[in-house]
């Protein structure tokens, strides 16, 4: 049987089968199917492609070119990547373009397009594809990328902001702690003038009344040196590299022996209890030992039962020694117990006698500085017991 | 980074002059491919990619440096200081073309002459000045280019569908043309269509050749004889062709007209 002239001679027809033919296929294909000249002009248009782009085949055969239906930023695109592109590798494949239908709205298409040669002449083949979903789900993806990015900036800005609120809060962190130390330094001057005034008034004014006054200026003095020397220490601890010691070998039960002797002159209405363990042979800054015990017993002083004693308890033997001072008393909640060696820290009650809460911090960088260590142990019933424990050095 | 792999250098063949090929926005050095060979049994060829585009190294797009043209000229001049034997010929497409002048005028001498593909020195329209574009126009392609962002991007090979009347790029069916990073290449688009070097073309002294197409969308008509008039030192040539490319389109005229061009510019230099 001769085989009937078709549109399109490639594709052939089982007519036996019932299949229906390649013209009818190419016409109503679910694709928009153009046939162009190299220069873009149209030669050929499907059914389905007049159909998305609103045009008759009349209007857009030989009488207008592809790019012609692009907008105007595909144009630039077609003519500076996909057309060199299908010149150079012979096809394009997906292609996004947004086509202008007859009535100026906009389709977003993909594209397919490859270079046929039909006789010595060079035609474009090109297939279209309406991608209105694709195209919104891809903006979707683009936005939501957008959203991404600006939020990943936003968070660098304020990272970038808060490393700056962190840098200047540390820089007048360290300019109050300093300021503490030049105010500390320069207030130990006229201190001293006033006790040394003091010390001389009481060795020649002879008046009853006038001795109380002047132990009175006495004591409030050494408070006064006490506070302000803890202070020293705390900038030096915070600021510099810790509170400096000078570690010799000697009699710890005679150092702390000493200093509870001066205490008890400066609780006068207190008991006062020096407990020596072992030997007394250890290695330790003799000073700092003394300010150690005075500011532990100062502390359970405030803090414990006034009407039952402190214990200072002593305790030397070759491995190291320890310093602990015992109070009766109220238990320190366990919260507090967490925070007690941090500077500025205070229990809860309130009294006239109390530093500004850098006893205990102090006595804890001591004990660092010997390379040791400070606990408490506390309970309603055993009372509150501070121990510091320091190793003996590998040598001296 | 050698200059080399930076912009992927292809030095070829050997003469006494040295022609260097540039390309413009969205493609890469394979548009010389029909040009450039026919050049290497006299000329000393380079071809290179410009920074962000084809197989340059795209770690290199410097969003400062490339923020204008200038950025890319700079690159040139390396390339040129490196590569470069004799006296220079520079051809650039497109951009590239404008990349060229401003090369030229950074350092008088680099390049003795210029061969112009569909140049523009300003593509948007100001006062009576045809660029041929809006700035909507600009805007509406880098929506197009975000739409187009996974063909921009290396990993995701489109399939080939074949061109089986073109044997020679059977072996390059992985599709490694013209792409690049799809931020960079929005950049560029920014870079390239926002460019207004007007006032520069003005200043070069060297010959130039300007080769117009008659109908080019990107440079149009009015363009080429603005830049007639413009160049100190201009031969406008139109050449038959739709389209932007030339040399890839119309290879046998373009090159017809660049030798003629190369044989005045010689004269000139040696017979006067």
């Amino acid at each position: 049987m001769p085989s009937s002239s078709r549109l399109n001679p490639h594709v052939s027809v089982a007519e036996e089968t019932g299949v229906p033919d390649g013209a009818a296929l190419y016409d109503r294909a679910p694709c928009g199917l153009l046939l162009t000249d190299a220069d873009g002009t149209i030669r050929m248009v499907n059914a389905t492609a007049c159909r998305w782009l609103g045009f008759e085949a009349h209007e857009l055969v030989g009488r207008r070119r592809f790019q012609d239906l692009l907008t105007m930023g595909g144009r630039i695109f077609h003519q500076t990547h996909w057309a060199p592109l299908l010149q150079l590798q012979g096809s394009v494949a997906e292609v996004k373009l947004e086509l202008k239908r007859a009535r100026g709205e906009v389709v977003p298409m993909l594209m397919n397009a490859a270079v046929a040669t039909h006789e010595g002449k060079v035609f474009h083949e090109l297939a279209l594809f309406v991608a209105e979903d694709r195209h919104a789900y891809e903006r979707e993806l683009m936005t939501a990328r957008k959203r991404a990015e600006q939020l990943l900036a936003e968070q660098a800005r304020a990272h970038a902001a808060l490393e700056e609120a962190k840098a200047a809060a540390a820089d007048r962190a360290l300019f109050a702690e300093q300021m503490i130390g030049i105010v500390s330094h320069d207030l130990r001057n006229p201190l001293s003038t006033i006790r040394m005034g003091t010390e001389v008034l009481e060795m020649t004014a002879a008046a009853g009344m006038q001795q109380d006054v002047l132990a009175n200026i006495s004591r409030a003095g050494l408070r006064a040196v006490r506070l302000i020397n803890d202070l020293l220490d705390f900038t030096h601890a915070r600021i510099g590299h810790g509170l400096s010691v000078d570690i010799q070998r000697m009699d710890l039960h005679a150092v702390v022996a000493a200093q509870v002797a001066e205490l008890r002159q400066a609780y006068p209405t207190r008991m006062l209890v020096h407990q020596a363990n072992g030997a007394g042979g250890c290695a330790v800054d003799a000073d700092r030992m003394a300010q150690l015990v005075g500011n532990l017993v100062s502390n359970a002083m405030v803090y414990g039962e006034t009407d039952s004693e402190v214990t200072v308890t002593t305790t030397a033997n070759p491995e190291g020694c320890a310093v602990s001072v015992h109070n009766h008393g109220p238990e320190i909640p366990e919260s507090l117990r967490q925070t007690l060696f941090q500077p500025m820290v205070q229990g809860t009650k309130a009294h006239s006698d109390r530093s500004i809460g850098l006893g205990l911090y102090i006595v804890a960088e001591i004990a660092r500085a010997h390379g040791g260590s400070v606990d408490v142990s506390s309970s309603e019933h055993e009372g509150t017991t501070f121990t510091v424990r320091v190793p003996a050095p590998l040598s001296l | 980074m050698t200059v080399r792999d930076r912009h992927n250098v292809t030095v070829e063949g050997s003469g006494p002059v040295t022609m260097v090929f540039a390309h413009g926005f969205g493609c890469d050095q394979n548009m010389w491919r029909l040009m450039a060979p026919n050049y290497a049994d006299r000329y000393r060829t380079i071809r290179y990619d410009l920074v962000g585009s084809g197989r340059s190294e795209l770690s290199a797009y410097d969003r400062t440096r490339h923020a204008s043209l200038q950025g890319h000229a700079d690159d040139l001049l390396e390339i040129l200081g490196e590569f470069a034997e004799g006296p220079v010929v520079f051809v650039g497409h497109s951009v590239g073309a404008m990349i060229g002048v401003l090369a030229g005028i950074s350092a008088p001498g680099a390049i003795g002459a210029h061969v112009m593909l569909g140049p523009s020195p300003c593509y948007i329209n100001d006062d009576d000045y045809v660029g041929g574009f809006s700035r909507d126009d600009i805007e509406s392609l880098l929506t197009t280019l975000e739409g187009n962002y996974l063909g921009w991007s290396s990993t995701m090979a489109p399939v080939i569908m074949g061109a089986p009347e073109k044997p020679e790029f059977a072996a390059e069916l992985n599709n490694s043309f013209c792409r690049t990073d799809p931020d960079i290449a929005a950049h560029f688009a920014r870079v390239t269509f926002l460019s207004d070097n007007r006032a520069d073309v003005s200043k070069l002294r060297e010959p130039a050749l300007v080769l117009q197409c008659s109908e080019d969308l990107i440079a149009p008509l009015d363009v080429g004889h603005y830049l007639q008039r413009t160049l100190p030192n201009a031969t406008l040539q139109i050449i038959e062709n739709v389209g932007h490319c030339p040399h890839l389109t119309a290879p046998c005229a373009s090159m017809a007209a660049i030798d003629a061009f190369l044989e005045s510019v010689e004269s000139a230099r040696f017979g006067g």
